[in-house]
């Protein structure tokens, strides 16, 4: 198990690399010259040259690739804004944290509500609840991210004056922002939980932990649970991305100063270091998110945790082979 | 009195679009000790009227129409779902069809022993996990294997495990629901010998769900016939093998192929069981009965007694005509 978490990990570094290139490729190939927009109109070629030179546009490719691969490695360095000058990484350390915040409590939003939300709309199928339920998860699920937004803008806010509408400054603002982040997820989280709860409560060694005697909680949380949480990993991790993609709308609906707003601002003023900065920053999280999702499988389930170990056996003789 | 006495149970299965009448007033009695078979066609009503005994059918669609259960002088039927949870594990267990998907696959099957030891035996988890390893042993697995999952175990492993679980609080009554069938023949023996002698240790009462009538030869005492959720023919095992009286019976001996004789082709009943969901009028089995009248179609048939231990579903039967 730890050796598949090694090698798993180690695995990430030609993920990370190949997303880096594919992404610094992409922007250089990108027309238009950055050199050009910043200076404005009305330069001289010395100033061109000492602005590229500056800014590392004067090398080749190879050699702009080479030397911010090398800034990341060595320096955690993902350069500057082409325009206020300013170090991305020391703009990614004050803002990251605020969007993590938000994500990680939206995360957590999304397990704790959809989790139990599932399970009962499941256990009571075909009642009041379950249609109530459903048809809820159905609307929040529906409905794009900037318009809940929006909506709870307009009547929280605006209208009954209990939220605020900008910033995280106090603790009452959080909730809108993280509202409309979550609640999506929440929604499918639920009907994921939903669907599974119902599939693993049909299977026969259900029947056969009734037939034991045991109660109805016990066969819920300790036969059940666990059986339908692997679908439901799958889907959490891959709401993770959603979450960090729903930020970018509600950081600029809601004017709060994390990745979001900043990644949409470069991304209109075409400012590539920071776009790329951003996007290898999501893909790592991403790796992280998939690498957290593929342990938890074998933590809950033995007959995955079997395959694990015998892949990787499997995995050094092939590696083996190719090396002779 | 008796273990089990079953009677007049009916149970039917209740959707918007329809009403399948899975079991229709069986009566049945299983003595302390004694081995009941229960044998039918698939459809017949079997599995419904075992899971029926442990209350375990499914809700809401499946429904007790009528009927008393009475196990140990109480009716089941009446008893609150706590003392339901206290009989099942406890006095009445039951092994199922298939043991690949009987077993939970994310815990040990030390631990799918120990836990209904635990809640029955009223002893501490370190206990029941020592009993449970004993359990595992006296099916022939050996106690280091407790930690393993059910993947890591083959079929007829997991059919022991299965049935270790439910002896383990040594129940007055078995269920055993086709306990066999998903196995292949080799091990199928080895199962039902291993079942037989722990049975005949405890003096545990079972009743064996087949359709395997060579099953029901060597394993019990009485056997009771199902056709389309009735018992046809209910009587010791001697009677019903050495003198079968129902249409239905004689067809199903009469489609095993004899050894002795040289025989071209098989002997089927014609045509198909009833839908439990439009049972025809009269005897259920009428239209593929070679016996029949204009009489059998339309008059309800009664189980009737024809000798002491040997009871029909017949008309003509019991008027001597077949």
């Amino acid at each position: 198990m730890a050796k598949y978490i090694i090698k798993r990990i180690l695995w990430m570094i030609p993920v990370m690399l190949g997303v880096l290139i594919i992404v610094f490729t992409i922007s250089y190939l990108t027309p238009g010259d950055p050199v050009i927009t910043i200076l404005g109109s009305g330069y001289t070629p010395e100033k061109y040259a000492a602005k590229a030179a500056e800014l590392n546009l004067d090398k080749g490719y190879f050699g702009q690739l080479g030397s911010y691969i090398w800034g990341i490695v060595t320096r955690f360095d993902f350069g500057k804004s082409f325009y206020s000058n300013l170090s991305i990484t020391g703009e990614f350390a004050r803002r990251f944290p605020i969007t993590a915040a938000l994500g990680i409590f939206g995360c957590i939003i999304m397990v704790v509500l959809g989790l139990p939300l599932g399970i009962l709309s499941a256990v009571k199928q075909y009642s009041v609840l379950d249609y109530t339920l459903t048809v809820i998860a159905l609307v929040l699920a529906a409905m794009p991210g900037f318009v809940l937004a929006i909506l709870g803008l307009v009547l929280f806010g605006v209208r009954l004056r209990w939220l605020p509408i900008t910033g995280l400054d106090t603790p009452k603002s959080w909730i809108l922002p993280l509202a409309t982040n979550a609640m999506p997820c929440v929604a499918m989280i639920m009907r994921q939980t939903r669907t599974n709860m119902l599939e693993v409560i049909r299977q026969d060694y259900i029947r056969t932990a009734r037939s034991k005697g045991l109660s109805e909680r016990t066969i819920l949380w300790k036969h059940a649970l666990k059986n339908c949480l692997i679908p439901i990993i799958t889907v959490t991790g891959g709401m993770v991305a959603m979450v960090m993609a729903g930020s970018i709308i509600t950081e600029n609906i809601f004017n709060i100063k994390g990745m979001g707003t900043y990644m949409y601002a470069a991304i209109m003023q075409r400012d590539y270091p920071i776009v790329n900065g951003c996007v290898l920053l999501i893909a790592f999280i991403v790796c992280c998110v998939n690498l957290i999702v593929d342990i938890c499988y074998a933590l809950i389930d033995p007959r995955i945790r079997a395959r694990y170990a015998s892949s990787g056996k499997k995995h050094k003789k092939k590696a083996h082979k190719e090396v002779t | 009195m008796s273990l089990l006495e079953i009677k007049n149970l009916s149970i039917h299965f209740v959707t918007r679009y329809s009403d399948v009448h899975a079991v229709n007033g069986v009566d049945l009695t299983i003595e302390e000790g004694k081995t009941l078979g229960l044998v039918g066609e698939t459809g017949a009503g079997k599995t419904t009227t075992a899971l029926g005994i442990l209350r375990l059918i499914q809700k809401p669609q499946g429904r007790y129409e009528s009927g008393e259960i009475i196990f140990k002088g109480k009716d089941l039927l009446k008893a609150t779902d706590d003392e339901m949870r206290s009989v099942r594990g406890n006095e009445i267990s039951m092994i199922f069809q298939d043991p690949m998907t009987a077993l939970n696959p994310i815990l040990t099957v030390g631990d799918q022993i120990a836990e209904v030891i635990h809640l029955h035996g009223k002893c501490s988890q370190a206990e029941a996990n020592e009993r449970a390893v004993k359990m595992l042993e006296m099916v022939g697995i050996r106690a280091e294997r407790a930690g393993e999952y059910p993947h890591q175990f083959s079929g007829g492993m997991k059919q022991r495990v299965v049935i270790a679980m439910a002896l383990a609080c040594n129940p007055s009554l078995l269920i055993a629901d086709e306990p066999t069938t998903a196995l292949d023949v080799t091990i199928q023996a080895q199962v039902l010998e291993m079942m037989a002698d722990l049975k005949k240790g405890r003096g545990t009462a079972m009743l064996l769900i087949t359709h395997d009538l060579g099953i029901v030869a060597e394993n019990c005492d009485d056997v009771a016939i199902m056709y389309a959720g009735e018992v046809i023919e209910y009587g010791t095992l001697e009677r019903i093998f050495h003198n079968p009286k129902h249409p239905y019976t004689l067809g199903l001996f009469g489609s095993i192929p004899s050894l002795d004789k040289d025989e071209e082709r098989l002997h089927p009943i014609e045509g198909l069981m009833p839908d439990p969901a439009a049972l025809p009028a009269g005897c259920k089995f009428h239209d593929r009965c070679a016996y029949a009248t204009d009489e059998c179609a339309s008059c309800e048939q009664e189980l009737a007694e024809m000798e002491s231990g040997h009871k029909v579903r017949c008309a003509r039967v019991m008027k001597g005509e077949i």
